[in-house]
């Protein structure tokens, strides 16, 4: 006798949760499409609190996804943010797979 | 993350970056003032001097308003092609124009002498409004309209009104609207971005 069983959906969906997460997703979103942006530009347009987005920014950092440079603009300081090559790599996969698995 | 926020809408408001502050806006309307001021006062030899106006207002605007309060960019590869092709093309135009314009006065009662401030209104029209084409502002396309119906309007009343210059009088309003909508753009500006302190930055 044949077992009727329901097929089992495995789900194999390899996304890269550091940057599934909605902060660090349009941090990066906004890092891919400019060379360049610093601190206060992402603290302006995410709503996040500097704490926040520092912490954000610091695990992106780890992963090697995006490159930090400190300096300053005449008298302010400045926070120079840009996708690595890593990062910029990692961003086209990740959208590749939402892609993919939304399709 | 807002359900709308997708990379379309993140493009969107890298460009609303350049645009959002009225900076622009202020540029183009004293530009257009300070030309319709100047041709009436009769110093057309200081005419070229207005093109330091978006520069310096640029300069100055920008370094002192705009980025204590929303930072700053660098734009990327494919923004900085799109600028480039943006200002290529539009200087072509604009060179295409001067001949067209050159020839036409060589020529007596041609067309292009005939209605040389409706044509230059038109191709400025363009410009302004492929500004707003590039820079996804669709105020710049109603800019367009309004100093293209203020020059060519100008021209058509010319023959018919004697007591003041209509031409003139229809750049120098078309540029005091635009200037008016570049401060009501800033002071909104002022007030929704307060200047970020930089003190507790990472």
């Amino acid at each position: 006798m044949t077992e009727n069983r329901t097929p089992e959906i495995t789900m194999d969906v390899d996304i890269d949760r550091l940057i599934h997460e909605p902060a660090r997703l349009k941090i990066m979103a906004f890092l891919s499409i400019l060379e360049s942006a610093d601190f206060t530009f992402l603290v302006s347009r995410l709503g996040l609190t500097m704490g926040n987005l520092s912490a954000h920014i610091s695990k992106l950092q780890e992963a090697g996804y995006i490159e930090v440079e400190k300096g300053y603009k005449g008298n302010r300081p400045q926070t120079q943010l840009s996708l690595t090559e890593k990062g910029s790599q990692a961003f086209q996969a990740y959208k590749n797979q939402m892609l993919q698995f939304l399709q | 993350m807002n359900e709308k926020t997708n990379l379309q809408e993140i493009r969107r408001q890298v460009y609303l970056y350049y645009t959002e502050d009225g900076l622009a806006d202020i540029s183009l309307g004293l530009v257009l003032l300070g030309f319709g001021l100047l041709l009436l006062l009769d110093l057309p030899a200081f005419v070229g001097t207005l093109g330091l106006v978006p520069l310096l207002i640029w300069y100055l605007g920008k370094g002192s308003l705009v980025v204590p309060r929303v930072g700053s960019i660098q734009p990327g590869q494919a923004m900085k092609k799109r600028f480039m092709g943006f200002f290529i093309n539009l200087c072509l135009v604009g060179i295409g124009v001067l001949i067209l314009f050159l020839l036409g006065r060589g020529s007596g009662e041609s067309f292009f002498s005939t209605y040389s401030l409706s044509l230059f209104g038109l191709v400025l029209a363009l410009g302004i409004s492929a500004l707003g084409l590039l820079m996804n502002a669709a105020r710049f396309y109603f800019y367009g309209a309004l100093v293209f119906l203020a020059m060519a309007g100008g021209e058509l009343l010319k023959s018919s009104i004697s007591v003041f210059d209509p031409f003139l009088m229809g750049v120098i309003s078309a540029g005091t609207i635009i200037l008016a909508a570049g401060l009501i753009l800033l002071i909104r500006f002022l007030g929704k971005f307060p200047v970020i302190s930089l003190e507790n930055e990472r």
